[in-house]
């Protein structure tokens, strides 16, 4: 492979072919500039996915997982987790995480950027929601976002394709939040339920966490990255970085990485950009120590890996005397911003999202039974298992992190990937307030769930294995003493390396986060494009 | 998913006999829903097939169920809801919910979600009248 390889150096290096990294090679290409893309895993084949074979709920706790301690892949590093209450989720290949999220795609709103001035926590951001607007709609456009306009909860926006079916479950669902006098409004999903740019539309296969087989779900292996690559941006698939190098002037200079055959090699670059998420960028940038940086690399003040946070998730489900959707149709169809924005009277400050939940599949209906001592072995077996197979329901809140300085991304001292590169470790408690909201968030969709006409309810709070937003750890700011990128994502320390996935977040909100990542993906490669003449002074 | 013969299979016969016998007692058959066991010889060769890229987990908690000081049979209120039996509680829901006749009788089709997919219904929209009608709650900033 590596005879056919082109090292002469990239005028632009990515690191990461996920959301942020394929929005930023798209935009990046109409510059006619050489852009390389490593990615430490491969192309995904659709027709290979879990929903496509009769085992497609015993994949998704194998070769599927959303954790990748348990997938264990060979594109997959370790994490080590042991410290975090909230384990790791992610995904390594083309397309990152898009691959399994759910497709649930809330911006962020204008108050989100504005923590500090607005509640007194944290820090504000240095951009705000009017100066990324254009960017949401740019992206929503090249993305596809299927939902319905005039949200309340949100500032006007666009809506490209019509929501999602509510179903039985978000109706069963929304009739208790509409009983309380609650906002609900279907979801803005990043899934197509029409024709969209070469995308079949969504035909309720029900399994969107573990990739889409019918490719309706905008992961940017069908989305952005068929456009950047033929405009001209090369892809080079199971790299897996090991470093960035610096030369004399402190400046990146390339990067050391193992090819498909495990050789080592080395890629010159002009510029280059992390888009690793929030343990893969602090854990490249922390394994890229010099004689300038001995700490890592944009690290002088110490802040690489620290703030992360994770959006601690509560689930409250409910079980209904109803058939419900259970298996069919996506995950997304509802949510709820009536706890969003800060109300002191709560005992904390921010707020979070209702995301509704439409059901599970046959075999993780039997598990929920077994394991929560619902659905007995022997003869009452089948009896109870049928009292909740299309019977249950609920939400999931995803609360607003804010950063703490002890929540970190680290090295771990003795854990190495296949490629002997020392491997990240989490440390994360969840805070006070973080734990009040949970707590608050229970309260209030016990009430509606029982509103509804749940006989039952499934509580665990937080989500264990929720740690599918990495944000945090190389954060955004004016200040260099107190950030790690500045305002267009640019490290304060080294004048030629960008970062734009979700380790730049200076607070979390209480959404998901991908569609402001790639959102800022977009924001900062256009500051890339008009500051070209002058990038490094 | 059944395409393993006895011979590849790691597990000991006594082994095997176990972890047949902990599928029976865990889904047995239903007369009432006209369906198999877990011990079912088509079911319980998934399971086994399954079974085996979890060898190391499997064999440890059929060490368990077999450390028990009565019959395996009689020993259901022990081994229920003990955390060293969930590997092979997973692998056998895995493998009897994708069982033809079990997904049949749940009134599913014996079929993978794609390409067919499924139908589900729009639901009715004038339940965001109310929510409409109070109007913004966003905070301007």
């Amino acid at each position: 492979m590596s005879d056919q390889v082109n090292f002469e150096p990239a005028d632009v290096l990515i690191i990461g072919a996920g959301a942020s990294g394929a929005t930023a090679a798209w935009n990046l290409a109409e510059t006619k500039m050489r852009i390389v893309c490593l990615e430490q895993g491969g192309w995904m084949n659709p027709a290979e996915y879990p929903s496509a074979e009769r085992d497609w709920e015993a994949r998704a706790q194998d070769d599927f997982s959303i954790n990748p301690n348990r997938r264990k892949q060979p594109a997959d590093y370790p994490v080590n987790d042991d410290d975090c209450p909230i384990k790791i989720a992610n995904f390594n290949g083309v397309g990152g995480g898009t691959v399994l999220y759910a497709g649930h795609y809330p911006r962020f709103h204008p108050s989100d950027f504005k923590v500090a001035s607005l509640d007194g926590v944290a820090d504000d951001w240095p951009i705000d929601y009017e100066t990324l607007e254009p960017f949401y709609a740019e992206n929503d456009r090249m993305t596809g976002v299927s939902g319905l306009a005039g949200d309340p909860a949100y500032p006007p926006k666009q809506s490209l394709m019509p929501p999602l079916p509510m179903g039985r479950s978000g109706q069963k669902i929304a009739s208790g939040f509409d009983a309380m006098g609650w906002h609900f409004w279907p979801s803005d999903s990043a899934i197509a339920t029409q024709p969209y740019d070469g995308r079949a539309e969504c035909i309720n296969l029900g399994f969107c966490l573990h990739g889409c087989a019918q490719g309706a779900k905008a992961s940017t292996d069908i989305t952005y990255w068929p456009h950047a690559t033929r405009a001209g941006v090369e892809l080079r698939t199971w790299c897996r970085v090991k470093e960035i190098t610096v030369n004399d002037e402190g400046m990146a200079s390339g990067v050391v990485y193992f090819d498909e055959n495990g050789d080592e090699q080395f890629q010159a670059a002009h510029v280059v950009i992390m888009a690793c998420n929030g343990v893969g960028t602090p854990r490249i940038l922390l394994n890229s120590r010099s004689e300038q940086f001995p700490d890592g690399l944009a690290n002088t003040n110490g802040l690489v890996g620290r703030n992360l946070m994770l959006h601690p998730y509560a689930s409250i489900q409910g079980i209904f005397e109803d058939e419900l959707d259970g298996y069919r149709g996506p995950h997304d169809s509802l949510w709820s911003q009536e706890f969003y924005e800060t109300d002191e009277n709560r005992g904390f400050v921010r707020g979070f999202t209702y995301e509704f939940n439409r059901g599970r599949g046959p075999v993780a209906t039997a598990m929920t039974g077994a394991f929560s001592g619902r659905v007995p072995w022997g003869e009452g077996h089948h009896d109870a298992y049928r009292r909740l197979f299309n019977r249950i329901a609920g939400v999931v809140s995803i609360c607003e992190d804010l950063p703490e300085l002890h929540n970190t991304v680290t090295l771990d001292p003795t854990l190495k990937d296949a490629h002997g590169i020392p491997a990240p470790k989490m440390s994360y408690t969840i805070s006070e307030n973080s734990q009040k909201m949970l707590d608050f968030s229970v309260e209030r969709a016990s009430e509606a769930l029982r509103a509804a006409g749940a006989t039952e309810l499934m509580i665990e709070s937080p989500l264990s294995v929720g740690g599918w937003h990495l944000m945090g750890t190389a954060r955004m700011g004016r200040d260099s003493q107190n950030s790690v990128v500045n305002e267009w994502g640019r490290a304060h320390d080294v004048r030629n390396l960008f970062v734009i996935d979700g380790s730049i977040f200076v607070t979390s909100a209480g959404v998901n986060p991908t569609r402001t990542i790639q959102t800022l993906a977009l924001y900062i490669t256009d500051q890339i494009k008009k500051r070209l003449a002058n990038l490094f002074d | 998913m059944t395409d393993t013969i006895a011979t590849d299979n790691p597990f000991t016969p006594q082994e095997r006999t176990i972890l047949q016998t902990l599928a029976g007692m865990i889904i047995p058959p239903s007369s009432a829903y006209q369906v198999p066991g877990a011990d079912d010889d088509l079911i319980f060769a998934d399971i086994l097939n399954t079974a085996r890229a979890n060898e190391n987990e499997v064999r440890t908690a059929l060490a368990f169920a077999q450390s028990m000081d009565k019959p395996l049979q009689s020993a259901t209120a022990e081994l229920q809801g003990s955390p060293e039996l969930n590997p092979v509680v997973t692998i056998v829901m895995q493998c009897y919910y994708r069982d033809d006749r079990v997904m049949e009788s749940l009134n599913m089709e014996a079929r993978p979600p794609f390409p067919k997919g499924f139908e589900v219904p729009q639901g009715d929209w004038s339940i965001l009248e109310p929510v409409q009608q109070r109007g913004k709650i966003w905070r301007d900033a």
